[in-house]
């Protein structure tokens, strides 16, 4: 077996392999209740790494998602009180906008999306220092809970995050496979000369991704802040990086085409493993993002594809 | 002094240079015609070094060399200037003069740039080129920018131990008359210094400048002509005289196109550039070749009633419609389909399937509320596959995975299957065998029987005179002239190259 046909299959290979190794260490990490409180804390994550797919799926790269997340979780903090349950919609209009926002000036002004996104995200962090008097903010809690409460209980040992997480996968999914935006995409990352010249609209198909980058980038922001009761400016600082590798090791190159949300599905809980075995390894907070930058080099040069590229700069 | 001795280069399944032969001796000016295709670049590549030949051998001065790259061929004396210039513009004249050999200049790593200037102006004096090497290069004009080229390659001369050799690849192309003369002046009186070889589409400058002229076709030299013991026609006749009968381009099956129903008006169209007041009309039924020679101006008109430029001067029509601001979309929806020159990059996604590629430019068609219709979109390939019966293992098949001529029937089929009667073909038999020619030529029929209309780009002026109702030679952005050809009276190469040349 050639190392080109094993490569699609190397995400879960690498994910078992993992689970194996920590389970092996600490048997008790594969306990059912501690494998699915595991993929209940990493939800947030992994909503924020399922928007970055569409960007990085047609080559581009979201760096506001962050930020993005940071204000959103101090928009849901002050507006949860005037607004109720509207204010999810708030949040989600706002990620969706300033990701139009990114994808516009990246498709209409030719700013390349890795600073058209990063000024976004500036922006953004801008927003919620303004928004937030610079400070951390907390939610009313007997509010919080019978607006969002829904969102963070459980049934049984089952996470309701992890049901979110999988409505979500799952419109996701059908939205890359099944409908025309899905192909258009594809296209728009494997081949975007050839998609322009049988007449697409590539730049309206660019934007939608990074507006759909940038909307579940809200939809994280919204969830932490609800399991966290609050929100602030910082508060989602570190989920970048992971949430990058999640996409990456998961299968979607930074040269876009391949790969996929199902795919960052499995790249996401990859990261909460190592994430997991961190601790288990006595890897301090501190030095995760060591860790994850590491991870993040091999995963890119793993997984790009060289012949799309002529300089590298 | 410079010889190729039965050189061969292969390709993945084409053999690019047959056993060539070819030599150049001291002060000597060399000509090099063919074709597109006929392989001059590849034996060009040969000579400066950039490909290594897969058989025989190269001499200099009677013994054997081989080059690792083009640096190294350089070591040897042999250089190039290209033709799409390889100057960098925002550094300055003497910094390309140099580029990658200041170390002469240099001390601890720091260039002294008075020595570079002085050394530099020593070799624009060779050329004749009065400017001050501290110049941007973007701020001198074409011609100054090649003589800067020639420059940097003559650096050779003190570099380099014998005599050098220059190869000019289509040095004049954008040059005004004048400039010509300057430059075949200033070659001539370099002999002393250089052997030239010289690439041009131009054959009457070919004729003028060479002491003799290699002839090529199908990747070998079918003549060597020396100085004034040939015509232009008959070394045209040359580099193209395959005999071709006319069943290989389907003449019998040319029918009367339909004058009735125009499809395609320009009207006095000009584009940005150089493309100006092209008028011709498309009919039903018909198809209308552009001729002319590279960077004539057919691709940007092919282009334009593509929706991907933008006319600045005059009207197009579509279906007796007048369209401004139309976009590739909107061309499509009008029923216009294109097949770009570049089919790798422009043609089909590799990464996607068949049936991907054969939806992609009309999705709509197969999907309710954005909603696909995968069964829909399969069947249509199925159909498609055995219809121009594509070698593809099933419509799950990586179109970047197949050949050459498989993928140009996807992308034709894209566009068949949704109903496009304006098609815009650019070199649509471009690097395919000669039984993927034959299938395009019999679609080509097929549509036309149809009802659709071709706008044609041909590969070679033999393809567009056997296939076409109707030739509009193109030279410099401007139709020179329009000819009927209905079979059996047919224009010939001569005919056409008069106008084109």
């Amino acid at each position: 077996m050639d190392i080109q046909r094993l490569k699609p299959h190397l995400p879960w290979i690498t994910l078992l392999v993992l689970v194996a190794i920590v389970g092996i260490a600490d048997p008790s990490f594969l306990k059912p209740a501690n494998l699915l409180s595991l993929a209940g804390d990493i939800v947030p994550l992994f909503i924020m790494a399922l928007g970055l797919t569409f960007a990085i799926y047609i080559g581009g790269i979201d760096l506001s998602a962050q930020s993005m997340a940071n204000m959103i979780t101090v928009v849901a903090s002050v507006y949860l009180a005037p607004l109720g349950i509207w204010v999810a919609a708030l949040c989600i209009l706002a990620g969706f906008t300033l990701g139009t926002l990114s994808g516009y000036l990246t498709t209409r002004m030719y700013v390349p999306s890795f600073i058209s996104t990063l000024a976004v995200g500036g922006i953004c962090f801008s927003v919620a220092q303004w928004l937030s008097g610079n400070r951390a903010l907390n939610m009313d809690a007997t509010q919080r809970n019978e607006t969002f409460g829904w969102m963070i209980g459980r049934t049984g040992i089952v996470p309701h995050e992890l049901f979110i997480a999988l409505g979500l996968l799952a419109i996701c999914l059908i939205i890359e496979r099944r409908t025309t935006l899905g192909r258009a995409l594809k296209a728009v990352g494997a081949g975007e000369l050839a998609a322009a010249a049988s007449g697409l609209n590539v730049a309206r198909y660019k934007i939608l991704a990074f507006a759909i980058s940038g909307g579940l980038a809200a939809v994280a922001g919204l969830l932490f802040s609800v399991k966290l009761s609050g929100g602030a400016p910082t508060i989602a600082n570190g989920f970048l990086l992971p949430a990058i590798v999640a996409v990456l090791v998961g299968g979607t190159p930074l040269t876009g085409g391949v790969g996929g949300v199902l795919n960052t599905a499995i790249g996401t809980l990859i990261v909460a493993v190592i994430r997991a075995s961190m601790l288990y390894f006595g890897i301090a907070a501190t030095q995760q993002q060591m860790v994850f930058g590491l991870v993040l080099i091999v995963a890119i040069a793993l997984t790009i594809d060289r012949s799309k590229l002529r300089t590298v700069k | 002094m410079y010889e190729l001795r039965a050189v061969e280069k292969k390709f993945p399944g084409v053999r690019a240079l047959k056993s060539v032969d070819f030599s150049i001796s001291r002060g000597e000016i060399v000509g090099l015609v063919g074709e597109n295709g006929a392989g001059k670049s590849t034996l060009m590549k040969v000579i400066y070094g950039a490909y290594q030949p897969d058989g025989g051998e190269i001499l200099i001065d009677g013994k054997p060399v081989r080059f690792s790259g083009p640096r190294d061929a350089m070591e040897r004396g042999i250089g190039m200037v290209f033709q799409e210039q390889s100057l960098i513009t925002n550094l300055s004249v003497m910094e390309n003069i140099f580029l990658g050999y200041e170390d002469q200049f240099s001390r601890f790593g720091v260039v002294s740039w008075r020595a570079m200037a002085k050394a530099a102006r020593k070799q624009l004096a060779k050329v004749k080129l009065d400017i001050d090497p501290r110049t941007t290069t973007s701020s001198l004009s074409f011609a100054q920018r090649q003589l800067v080229e020639l420059a940097k390659v003559l650096t050779l001369e003190e570099r380099v131990q014998g005599h050098l050799v220059v190869l000019l690849d289509e040095p004049t192309s954008v040059l005004a008359e004048e400039e010509v003369k300057l430059l075949f002046k200033l070659v001539r009186e370099l002999t002393t210094r250089a052997s030239f070889i010289f690439v041009s589409h131009r054959m009457d400058e070919v004729m003028e400048l060479s002491d003799r002229i290699y002839v090529m076709k199908d990747g070998q030299v079918v003549d060597v002509v020396s100085r004034g013991a040939a015509t232009p026609e008959t070394i045209q006749h040359k580099m193209v005289g395959r005999h071709v009968d006319k069943e290989y381009y389907r003449e019998q099956r040319q029918k009367p196109y339909d004058t009735t129903k125009p499809l395609v008006e320009l009207s006095g169209v000009s584009l940005p550039g150089r493309v100006h007041d092209i008028s011709l009309t498309l009919h039903a039924g018909e198809v209308l070749c552009l001729v002319g020679t590279e960077g004539s101006g057919r691709e940007a008109i092919l282009r334009t009633i593509y929706g991907m430029r933008t006319p600045i001067k005059g009207a197009l029509r579509i279906k007796g419609e007048t369209v401004s601001r139309l976009t590739a979309r909107g061309a499509v929806e009008r029923g216009v389909g294109y097949v770009p020159r570049e089919r790798k990059i422009e043609g089909i996604v590799a990464g996607m399937n068949v049936y991907e590629n054969m939806t992609l430019s009309q999705m709509p068609r197969y999907a309710r509320m954005g909603w696909l219709d995968v069964g829909d979109e399969r069947d249509l390939a199925r159909k498609w596959i055995s219809r121009l019966s594509i070698k593809a293992s099933s419509e799950y098949a990586d179109c970047g995975n197949l050949s050459g001529g498989n993928q140009q029937k996807v992308v034709l089929a894209k566009w068949r299957s949704g109903g496009s009667d304006i098609m815009l073909l650019d070199h649509p038999t471009r690097g395919l065998d000669i039984g993927a020619k034959e299938d395009v030529y019999d679609m080509i029929r097929e549509m036309c029987d149809d009802g659709v209309g071709v706008v044609l780009v041909a590969d070679t002026l033999e393809e567009a005179i056997g296939l076409s109702h109707t030739i509009v030679v193109i030279k410099d952005g401007a139709i020179q002239k329009r000819f009927d050809c209905a079979p059996g009276s047919k224009p010939s190469l001569y005919d056409l190259l008069h106008y084109m040349i």
